[in-house]
């Protein structure tokens, strides 16, 4: 059997001994300290325990004695007909964060949307989502949200703020400077319309596109080989092969959640379909896509050039085209290899790079031209508009503002003091320019040189259309009535110019007039955009013909350096500055290193071992920054990367103080930013700090955990890997009577085939199941509360490891070894297979956790609600209202766990019965199936033979985790199968 | 040393066995400043014609018998002296006068008709009744007389254990055994019995914003419950009826036989002033539980009697049953499923066994009606 490990002493020494594991006594004592108010880690006797005993009776006793507070009940004055109180609407719209695009469904709970689903009926997510959009509902509730208006930072009413912006609007048109609006990729068609009526009052304003992470050097390459803008969308559900160089495609590059649906599909494997991509990912720090990848190979970032060119040169001297005068690449990277295969897949293959580098980009265009790919495995018709900023035109924007030619600075979704490479430089620029207004909706640093700060709705509160790809729409339309203050950032512009029209009318009319006519299914328009409404995208028949016309251009390219380089990665969680004050996304562990609530540097075994560090030790870089390290299996050698969008010191108070700014390390070079430096110098400080890492705590030790096989073991044998399955299930004996399930008897499967450890089942758990936030502390202390986690595991060396990820939530048991250690019968066994949780009966003996050989119990050692030192969304009136109302908040003291959505399940089966109708397979989705963008994931009924579920588990590759201890679980995994040699 | 041990604990079960009493709330809490401005003793003088401690020449006259100044659980018709002192005491003198001496509804022109007030005493009136709107209303607090016994038994039977233990005042044989036996099971049975009523509140029956009675319009009218509470179908909640509901009779019906045209009025002045009505929930169940109205209505065809009474014989709506989870248990034990419904085609078994005859009805328990995750979640 193959060795797992999980870190680096492991595979070493073997096991390890955690020493962050405290004692118990410890832990008692840490508990009445604070309660008291004493520092943590004070002792405390037996008799401040009776004292602070007595105490927490009494007030307790005090408190339910209180008579009961009266409970108003308080309906509409006239009832909406299609708003029932105590039941959810749904309603399509689109989440747009500033970068990252999807369509989705708001669930709307008594006039609060309190969950985002994916928008099935959008075809390339089919109802996924990610990590990040299914927390930004929080960001809805977030008390650090701007209220009102500013003027400097005095709130003031819109008039005031409307008459002066207009009147030094007037001022900078009679001077004929340029008004500028600097915004994230504008790709929503009604948008920039409001912008042209805005701009034919004032005829000098422009849009400048800035992307938070610039793709200028594909932009640029594409519009340079093109001869027109638009990137052409790889379709990763025709590829046989994919070439990754360095772009994290499932992770966060462009179309995440779509490129993960489009992926997976191309790694489904099932009886009669032996076949898969393949998947090489060239990259230095390990992501997600290169933890998913078939081969992984470790290049430095400047390494890029070189070994691209090469592979352009292996390829073009089989299929003609002028070689690139470039060093020869080294044999480790295998070019010649990939080549041959790229070559024997001709038409059928990926090639891309998530570079910001146009020549990179420039011979990964000519590689697929030369492969014939475009137009086959990339859609030529409906190319990508959700980035078209260039990072020669924001030099420019600098260059004038120095200069005094900008006379007045729009900022949305762009926060350039914190995030533009050179921030001190904008931010003195920023000096020479009359106006500057930011409709920033969240604090950040910006905000505080603007003159003006005029809040923008939220994305569920605002009206909105998107065209990520030509001929591709989706709307937004609001979903709660606006809590602050706040307005359309398109209102304020037509308002500036002086149009009267609102912006939903006027969003409306564009549509009849623009987009109604591209499409000809329905006849007239207001039953066109009812349908789009409640659908929430429409394709239509419009579309490019992009086609490849100029040749390249790239002549020869510089060597790699050997020196020390720094990568700036964009991390999974946290990917943009939107998302910085949301703590479920902070401590929503980073899929690869399961580190929360800061920012690190991942440094490969090798130069750890040299340098003598160990995963905490501070380093310092370029003697500016100070910055832990992680011992990150799989990095590449002389290279650290760390992750951007931290150490924000303007966001609220979940966001600053977390983590280091890494913007100033990104480079300018030839027109465009680099992610990377190279000859930097680190050293070690001698300090350490204790990382909030949430795996070193669930261990599995030793056992047939994750079950894998390659493609072609599995093509000869369906059970390969998973022999013991059978074996295990010979053996199975047992003393207790055998439950019998006369009705529904549930189950849930995860192929571990398709699961790319994007961790979005964890946060729409969370969601769904007001899951409390801990914070880094007690992280650090192994509490954290997630009710299903997404384990990693390592195979092989450490420096080129594979990856496997496998989530493990509460397996529900049929001989579940909780339910018989339980004093009070808290957790006992329900007739429909669910290992139930009574909060209210559990005592908090923690027996049931002890007894659990998949340590997925949670115990709520601390009041996690209304705790001003749990200072999150569960502490304020307004980040309340997130709750799923149909979900009990756990009080401290009780053990919590996963119910499989025991409230989903019970609504559809009472919608089932109302409906006179038998419960259909797949009605009942788990928040975490639902959520998942890779469908990984199967819920269902495993009594009735024609479900999925059932099929799953008869499945030749099925099998559950610790079989041998026959605990009879109802999740079952499918073994992952790899498209490698053995 | 040794009461400073029993002291914590004697405060614990004084505090833990406080019953929990319906508590009247303030129903409207006027926080308005008027400017109208009367003399102390003019406010003085109009509380005591209101509380009729000043005769006329006929016969006195007492507001205060028809309109309650402080809150009582039985339904009065007539509107309280709060109600009246915020809905006049924005309006000015004339009219108010014109209220009281010629009233146009029906009921009012009977009770009203020989009063005989001078212009200085309805003026004092006024006063009283808009100084009563600018103090808001005074929280009640009910004379806890259970308490006050519990107290003196235990400080009996400590005092008695003292006695027998150290003084030995009492000389009799037997009386401290009996004295201590006594107050034992009194102080037992009362920890026990309000231990077990923590959180319940039967006969709760609270003052609600208008005088609604379901005996006038369930009883009387035949309305059907969920005419009104149209949400109980659909929805987990009952749901109260919007403003709207009421006005489709009440935008015809506009004077009650005993209320007059006080209350309805109070309606339409909600949707006037677009302010939402704030009813007194009486059904209440602790947060921890899931309870579906239409799971119960439609699915499981519940009389809404069974629950909640015979509504349509009260006027002012009390809780019956205990809404304790011993009662939904049993309730879930004893009940027989609509097994027609085609949703429990799946449940073979018990479909076998009801057509062989091994069981006669299929109660919620055989479905899993009393798991814990049919209503704890």
């Amino acid at each position: 059997m193959k060795k797992y490990w999980r870190n680096i002493d492991e595979i070493e020494t073997g096991p390890v001994q955690d020493k962050s594991v405290q004692d118990e006594a410890s832990a008692n004592n840490e508990i009445i300290g604070f309660l008291e108010g004493i520092p943590f880690k004070t002792s405390a006797s037996r008799r401040d325990f009776l004292k602070v005993m007595s105490y927490s009776v009494a007030s307790a006793a005090i408190l339910s004695a209180c008579s009961k507070p009266i409970q108003n009940a308080i309906p509409f004055l006239v009832q909406p007909a299609d708003i029932v109180p105590g039941k959810a609407s749904h309603y399509a719209s689109t989440f747009f964060d500033g970068s990252e695009y999807c369509p989705i469904v708001v669930k709307v709970r008594d006039g609060r949307p309190i969950k985002l689903e994916g928008n099935e009926l959008y075809l390339y997510t089919r109802g996924g989502t990610s990590a990040r959009v299914q927390a930004s509902i929080l960001s809805l509730y977030d008390n650090a949200r701007i209220k009102t208006p500013f003027r400097k930072n005095n709130p003031i009413q819109w008039k005031e703020a409307d008459t002066e912006i207009i009147s030094a609007l007037k001022k900078i048109r009679h001077s004929g400077k340029d008004i500028v609006l600097l915004s994230s990729t504008i790709f929503s068609p009604s948008t920039l319309k409001a912008f042209d009526a805005f701009k034919s009052s004032f005829p000098k304003a422009k849009v400048i596109h800035y992307d938070v992470v610039s793709y200028s050097g594909m932009v640029n390459a594409y519009k340079e080989t093109i001869g027109k803008a638009g990137i052409p969308y790889p379709l990763f559900d025709k590829a046989d092969v994919v070439v990754s160089f360095g772009a994290d495609f499932l992770g966060n590059w462009l179309f995440p959640t779509e490129f993960t649906l489009a992926y997976v599909s191309k790694r489904k494997v099932e009886k009669g379909k032996n076949k898969m991509s393949r998947h090489i990912q060239y990259e230095s720090n390990l992501s997600l896509t290169g933890s998913n990848a078939d081969e992984r190979i470790r290049i430095k970032p400047s390494e890029e050039l070189v070994a691209l060119a090469n592979l352009y040169n292996l390829i073009a001297s089989k299929l003609g085209g002028s070689p690139i005068e470039v060093e020869s690449a080294s044999g480790e990277l295998k070019l010649e290899k990939i080549a041959a295969e790229l070559l024997g897949n001709k038409g059928k293959s990926i090639v891309i790079s998530g570079s910001n580098d146009t020549d990179v980009q420039k011979i990964v265009i000519a590689i697929n031209r030369l492969l014939d790919n475009y137009g086959n495995t990339f859609d030529m018709k409906r190319p990508i508009l959700t980035k078209q900023g260039s990072d020669n035109e924001l030099f420019d924007l600098v260059n004038d503002m120095k200069a005094g030619k900008i006379g007045a600075l729009f900022f949305h979704h762009a926060n350039p003091c914190y995030d533009y490479f050179d921030s001190t430089q904008f931010t003195q620029s920023l000096g020479e320019v009359d106006l500057k207004v930011s409709f920033s909706g969240f604090p950040n640093e910006t905000l505080a040189y603007c003159d003006f700060v005029c809040p923008d709705h939220h994305f569920l509160e605002s009206w909105n259309d998107f065209e990520p790809r030509k001929g591709i729409f989706s709307i937004a339309q609001p979903c709660i009535h606006p809590i602050f203050d706040t307005r359309h950032m398109q209102e304020s512009l037509l308002i500036w110019a002086g149009n009267t029209s609102k912006w939903e009318t006027f969003l409306k009319n564009n549509w009849e007039k623009e987009i109604f006519p591209k499409q000809k299914e329905i006849a007239d328009f207001d039953s066109f955009w009812v349908a789009s409404l409640r659908a929430g995208c429409i394709e239509t028949s419009e579309d490019e013909k992009l086609s490849i016309t100029n040749n390249l251009v790239v002549k020869s390219v510089d060597s790699a350096l050997k020196s020390m380089e720094l990568q700036i990665v964009q991390p999974l969680a946290v990917a943009s500055g939107y998302h910085s004050n949301n703590p479920w996304l902070q401590e929503l562990p980073d899929p690869i290193s399961r580190v929360t609530w800061d920012n690190y540097a991942s440094v490969s075994p090798k130069l750890a071992g040299e340098m003598n560090l160990k995963t905490g030790d501070v380093i310092r870089l370029n003697n500016k920054i100070e910055i832990p390290v992680v011992e990150q299996p799989g990095q590449a050698d002389n290279v650290i990367s760390i992750g951007l969008n931290y150490g924000r010191t303007m966001a609220g108070k979940v966001a600053e103080e977390v983590g280091v700014n890494m913007y100033p390390f990104v480079t300018s070079k030839a027109g465009h930013l680099h992610y990377f430096q190279t000859d930097i110098s680190i050293s070690k400080t001698g300090k350490q700090v204790v990382l909030a890492q949430t795996q070193t705590h669930h261990t599995m030790e030793g056992r047939e955990i994750v079950r894998e096989t390659t493609l072609n073991e599995y093509a000869a044998k369906p059970n390969a890997g998973n022999e013991a399955h059978e074996e295990f299930e010979k053996n199975h004996q047992t003393l207790y009577p055998e439950h019998k399930y006369d009705s529904f008897h549930w189950g849930l499967g995860v192929d571990l085939n398709s699961c790319i450890g994007c961790g979005a089942c964890t946060i729409a758990c969370q969601a769904e199941n007001n899951v409390a936030v801990i914070g880094r502390e007690q992280v650090i202390k192994r509490r954290i509360m997630h009710w299903i986690r997404v384990d990693r595991y390592y195979t092989g060396p450490p420096e080129t490891p594979s990856v496997l990820f496998q989530p493990v939530m509460c397996q529900h048991c049929d001989n579940a070894p909780c339910e018989n250690v339980c004093p009070v019968a808290a957790t006992n066994h329900s007739n429909e297979g669910l290992n139930q949780m009574a909060y209210n009966r559990c005592v908090g003996t923690r027996y049931c956790i002890n007894n659990c050989p998949y340590k997925v119990r949670r115990f709520n050692w601390l009041k996690f609600t209304d705790n001003p030192k749990f200072d999150y969304n569960q502490n304020s009136q307004l980040g309340k209202m997130v709750l799923n109302p149909d979900v009990v908040v756990r009080e401290r003291g009780v053990v919590e766990k996963c119910t499989f959505c025991v409230q989903r399940i019970q609504e559809k089966k009472l919608t089932a019965k109302l409906e006179n109708r038998t419960l259909k397979d797949g009605e009942v989705q788990p928040a975490c199936v639902q959520s998942c963008p890779a469908e990984a994931m199967t819920f269902g009924d495993l009594n009735d033979q024609h479900s999925n579920i059932f099929k799953l588990f008869s499945n030749e590759r099925n099998y559950h985790l610790l079989e041998e201890l026959h605990t009879l679980p109802k999740v079952g995994y499918l073994t992952k199968v790899r498209n490698k040699e053995a | 040393m040794k009461f400073r041990v029993i002291l914590p604990f004697f405060l614990l079960f004084y505090f833990f066995v406080n019953p929990v009493s319906a508590q009247k709330d303030s129903l409207v809490k006027a926080t308005q400043k008027y400017s109208v401005h009367h003399s102390s003793k003019d406010i003085r003088i109009g509380e005591r014609i209101f509380h009729g401690f000043v005769p006329s020449a006929t016969k006195t006259i007492n507001c205060a018998s028809c309109h309650n100044v402080d809150h009582i659980d039985t339904l009065n018709w007539n509107p309280s002296a709060m109600d009246l002192a915020l809905k006049y005491a924005k309006k000015d003198f004339p009219s108010f006068k014109t209220v009281i001496m010629n009233p146009t509804g029906m009921v009012m022109t009977q009770i009203h008709e020989n009063l005989e007030l001078t212009d200085e005493q309805i003026g004092q009136v006024k006063g009283y009744l808009d100084d009563l709107a600018k103090k808001g209303e005074e929280p009640t607090k009910p004379l806890q007389t259970n308490r006050i016994l519990f107290i003196l038994l235990i400080l009996l039977f400590v005092v008695t254990l003292v006695d027998f233990i150290f003084t030995k005042k009492i000389k009799v044989k037997g009386v401290h055994g009996i004295v201590l036996l006594i107050t034992f099971l009194f102080i037992t049975n009362y920890i026990v019995t309000s231990a077990i009523a923590l959180g319940r509140s039967p006969n709760y029956q609270p003052d609600q914003p208008i005088k609604f009675s379901h005996k006038v319009h369930a009883g009387q009218n035949q309305t059907s419950c969920v005419y009104c509470h149209f949400n109980a179908q659909q929805s987990k909640f009952a749901g109260i009826p919007p403003a709207s509901v009421c006005l489709n009779c009440h935008v015809i019906v506009k004077e009650g036989a005993r209320s007059g045209k006080f209350e309805i009025a109070k309606i339409s002045k909600a949707i006037e002033n677009n302010q939402s009505i704030k009813w007194i929930k009486v059904h209440n169940l602790p947060d921890h539980v899931y309870f579906n109205h239409s799971q119960h209505v439609v699915a499981g065809k519940i009389e809404c009697s069974q629950c909640h009474g015979d509504v349509q014989t009260m006027d002012q709506v009390v809780q019956v049953k205990e809404l304790s989870m011993g009662w939904c248990v049993n309730c879930h034990r004893e009940t027989k499923v609509q097994f027609a419904n085609k949703f429990y085609g799946k449940y073979e078994q018990l479909h076998n066994d009801l057509r062989e005859g091994k069981i006669d009805k299929v109660t919620v328990e055989k479905i899993g009606g009393t798991d814990c995750m049919k209503c704890h979640y």
